[in-house]
């Protein structure tokens, strides 16, 4: 049994949030969030003209009074978000001191959490050579099976980044939220990420990476092998080498920037040595993600 | 370029390949795992679009290890270059250091250019080569004598300083073939700028190697200085001449006692002269003159000044005594300096002392007592203490001494005829200046303190007074019996001793020297006798009597050597050897030039450069902090 992912402080901490979304997106089922559709609610949307077949119930009669024509008066409907927490579980992200995995599911079930107890609906996926779900789960109740699965979940091998991307975008029909953790170390990230802002989700990118990848401390010749693929990459790590890698890091972070800025996705780097508590209350609020 | 030890070379076969083999281990790389390889992928994609000079980068290291190896290995090897230089294994070093060598043309002056010339071949010297280092001009001397200690002879060489004399290498040479006669495998080594006097009969045992010295011949002097007294005052005679061959201008600054009196602007054709004649107060004591380059083209300087000295009313009385002679009294008359005091033939009692009457004319005349002083007699028909008259020689033929003697200075005799001298037998004390068939015509000499010189034939029995010799002659020997009473009795050359008659009373003589030092003279046997003359200028010589002061005359010591002016370098010397050269060796490359000091000096710098490679984090992290600092 692997350790629990939170502690009681913290999801009381996390109780007071709440998640924002930019877009109003269309649900399933009755929930808190307004939706595109009409509905039953207390607050007033728009009248239309009387259709057969309609309910009669509806039909404003005092506007009838006045007309001497039907109209329906119309609700703004209020119906449930399904949030989806898409976790990388592939071999690079198990790696790192703080683990890089580790803290992506914390980090999604903090999310995750934050989402069940204003009564909309997560799904969480991970995703590595397989992926696996959790089927849906709505409200408090079902903040014990997502942490269940998160705190059961393996590290796979390798994947196909884009190619995961591509199904889930494809199977999963209700767009809300998408919180994608990943440390988009592959080649197909910027195609990836296109994919998932294709279509109504409202993408948010975790960006995560050890301190061990922010700033290698290596001096030396060395063999680099890489985690998922064995490949190897020989260096001489001088300091001019180390200098270069971090000019190159601070290009990919800024370049991954501004594709996200271009296509609406929220972008949020997060260093592994930053504990989850403090990113999840103060760094998410203050990019405005939780309120 | 050559090896002297290339078996060293094979070292590098060996050492070589371990340093390869060693890198090639190194090579293997520690393999650590990351997370992905996508970062460093992206970086080392950078860092290969300029590859190779990466890959070389990459073997930087092995490279400079490498280049290290090559280096130490030809120092081991030790590399040489054939040079001028010397074979033997006992070295004569003779270092001329006359006054030429004082000339600047190459850098700081050619002695000194010289003592490096020696001092390598001091280095060229093989392990136990011993030598010796003859300092030649004016006094020769031998700093170091047949030794192996290298520092010895560095500071023998080092030591040596410019002499304004004559440059005259007979005994420097005489010396060195003695030296050498008795060693095997000797060489002798002469650098100088070949403007040296050489023996004649001297065949040298040994190769003698001439390293010339000098470049240009540029040189204007001051060849003659002179204050005569004059109907109105004194007149000043001073000429320039240029020694060089191109024409070239300066500007003679003269100064009376000290203070600029006028300057004139000179135009100097190459070897030509130019003289000034200016009239000067006779209260003027010290004359000098300086030429002053503004060219910057001269290169002896010490030859650019030069002093006279007046000594107008002091005057040194000659007392002739004969039946008169026309001749005599007018040429003595024409000596400033000189007071003739004519004596009767008859005279036998002299009551005078030396500091009185210094000089005695005995003019065909010979006294039973002879007066203190010097003494000059002409045509003497007795025999004295000094020497011996035996009988008489008919038509005789002059021949001249060889060498310069000061009694023959500026005279040809070759024209002279005479119908009789006196046959004489001199002592021990007298050299001969100018012989003749059967006996000596001119002597000279000292003995017992006093001077003497003897003229076989009377004045009137030959045509030597009709002759321009005859006042020169007469001149020269009263200088010499009376120094500071001929034409150019105050004129000194360097390093000529100071002579002054003096008198029992005079208690202590006193000269001051062109710096300002003082040097008391203790007088001894009636005469002082002063030689350090080694500083050119104005000396003054005071008598004392006591703490009276009795009599005060002036010397001036300046160089006037043509020899010594004209400083255009020779490049052949001719010193005959035994194994029949006619000539010094030149230019022979024999000696050996080596450099592995060089080779092991760079391996040092490629060391440092090896270790700063390998510790260049070290040094970027330097940089930034030092750039850090800078922008801050």
């Amino acid at each position: 049994m692997a350790e629990p992912l939170f502690d009681s402080t913290f999801l009381r901490k996390l109780d007071r949030l709440a998640l924002l979304t930019r877009q109003i997106m269309a649900g399933d089922m009755q929930g808190e969030r307004r939706s595109p559709r009409r509905g039953s609610s207390v607050e007033f949307a728009d009248f239309r003209p009387y259709a057969v077949g309609d309910d009669i119930r509806q039909i404003d009669w005092n506007l009838y009074a006045r007309m001497e024509r039907f109209f329906l008066k119309l609700f703004v409907a209020e119906e449930e978000l399904t949030i989806h927490l898409l976790i990388d579980s592939s071999a690079s992200m198990d790696w790192g001191e703080p683990n890089k995995f580790l803290y992506a599911r914390r980090a999604a079930g903090a999310f995750g959490y934050i989402a069940l107890s204003s009564l909309d609906r997560v799904s969480a996926t991970a995703f590595a050579d397989t992926s696996r779900q959790l089927p849906s789960v709505r409200g408090k109740r079902g903040a014990l099976p997502l942490f269940n699965f998160l705190q059961n979940l393996s590290a796979g091998k390798g994947g196909d980044l884009l190619a995961t991307c591509r199904r889930y975008v494809q199977t999963n029909r209700n767009a809300g939220p998408l919180l994608f953790c990943s440390d988009l170390m592959d080649d197909n990230w910027q195609e990836a990420l296109r994919v998932l802002s294709s279509r109504q989700f409202e993408v948010t990118v975790l960006h995560i990476l050890s301190p061990q990848e922010i700033s290698p401390q290596l001096d030396g010749d060395f063999r680099l092998l890489d985690a998922e693929s064995g490949e190897a990459v020989e260096i001489t790590a001088d300091l001019e080498a180390l200098q270069r890698y971090q000019e190159n890091l601070a290009s990919w972070r800024a370049e991954i920037e501004r594709f996200c800025n271009g296509r609406g996705i929220n972008y949020l780097q997060v260093n592994t040595a930053t504990p989850v508590e403090e990113f999840v209350l103060s760094n998410l609020r203050q990019r405005g993600v939780l309120r | 370029m050559s090896f002297l030890a290339p078996l060293a070379l094979i070292s590098a076969l060996v050492i070589g390949p371990i340093i390869v083999a060693m890198y090639l281990l190194k090579l293997r790389r520690e393999e650590r795992t990351v997370a992905s390889t996508f970062l460093w992928r992206r970086m080392v994609r950078d860092v290969e679009a300029n590859a190779p000079w990466q890959k070389l980068r990459r073997n930087l290291l092995l490279l400079l290890q490498l280049l290290l190896l090559a280096l130490l290995v030809l120092a081991l090897a030790r590399p040489f270059f054939p040079t001028t230089g010397i074979a033997g294994r006992n070295l004569i070093l003779i270092i001329d250091r006359s006054a030429s060598m004082a000339a600047t043309d190459v850098p700081n002056s050619r002695l000194e250019a010289a003592q490096r010339q020696a001092i390598e071949l001091v280095d060229q010297l093989p392990d136990g080569g011993r030598a010796t280092v003859i300092a030649a001009g004016g006094q020769m001397e031998v700093p170091a004598a047949a030794t192996t200690d290298r520092r010895q002879l560095r500071d023998a060489i080092n030591g040596i300083r410019v002499l304004p004399g004559n440059s005259d290498l007979s005994p420097a040479l005489t010396l060195a073939a003695a030296l050498s006669a008795s060693e095997p495998e000797s060489e002798v080594a002469i650098i100088s700028d070949g403007n040296v006097r050489l023996p004649s009969d001297l065949r040298m045992p040994a190769t003698v190697r001439f390293f010339p010295i000098g470049t240009r011949s540029e040189n204007v002097a001051i060849s003659a200085l002179t204050l005569q007294p004059s109907t109105a005052g004194q007149t000043l005679f001073a000429q320039a001449t240029n020694y060089g061959t191109t024409p070239t201008s300066r500007r003679l600054d003269i100064y009376l006692d000290g203070s600029l009196f006028n300057a004139y602007n000179l135009e100097l054709l190459g070897g030509r002269d130019q003289a000034i004649v200016a009239e000067v107060p006779a209260q003027v004591r010290v004359v000098e003159a300086r030429l002053v380059d503004d060219t910057g083209s001269d290169a002896l300087a010490i030859d650019n000044r030069a002093w006279a000295v007046s000594n107008l009313g002091d005057s040194t009385v000659v007392r002739v005594v004969g039946p008169g002679n026309r001749f005599l009294e007018t040429a003595l008359g024409l000596l400033p300096s000189v007071q003739p005091q004519l004596v009767p033939a008859s005279t036998s009692t002299f009551t005078e002392t030396a500091a009185q009457v210094p000089v005695t004319i005995f003019d065909g005349v010979v006294p039973p007592t002879l007066p203190p002083g010097n003494l000059f007699f002409i045509a003497p028909i007795g025999s004295t203490a000094f020497f011996s008259v035996t009988g008489q020689l008919d038509y005789p033929s002059l021949r001249p001494a060889t060498g310069d003697d000061p009694l023959l200075r500026n005279i040809s005799l070759s024209e002279v005829n005479v119908l009789k001298a006196s046959r004489i037998a001199p002592g021990p004390w007298a050299r001969i200046v100018v012989d003749g068939d059967g006996g000596p015509l001119l002597l000279a000499g000292e003995r017992d303190g006093r001077r003497i010189v003897v003229l076989a034939f009377a004045i009137q029995q030959s045509d030597l007074p009709l002759q321009v010799a005859f006042p020169l002659l007469i001149s020269n020997i009263m200088s010499y019996l009376a120094p500071g009473s001929g034409a150019e009795a105050a004129q000194l050359a360097p390093g000529q001793p100071l002579a002054i008659p003096v008198d029992e009373s005079i208690t202590s003589v006193r000269v001051t020297l062109p710096n300002g030092e003082l040097v008391d003279v203790t007088p001894q046997n009636g005469q002082a006798i002063f030689a350090d003359t080694i500083q050119f200028g104005a000396y003054v010589v005071e008598q004392r009597q006591g703490d009276r002061l009795v009599g005060r005359r002036r010397y001036a010591v300046n160089m006037f050597s043509p020899e010594e002016s004209r400083i255009a370098p020779q490049s052949e010397l001719a010193v005959p050897q035994t194994s029949g050269l006619q000539q010094a060796v030149t230019q022979e490359r024999v000696g050996r030039q080596e450099f592995w000091r060089w080779l092991a000096a760079l391996a040092l710098v490629v060391l440092v450069i090896e270790w700063l490679v390998y510790h260049r984090n070290g040094l970027i992290y330097l940089r930034q902090r030092w750039r850090a600092r800078r922008a801050a």
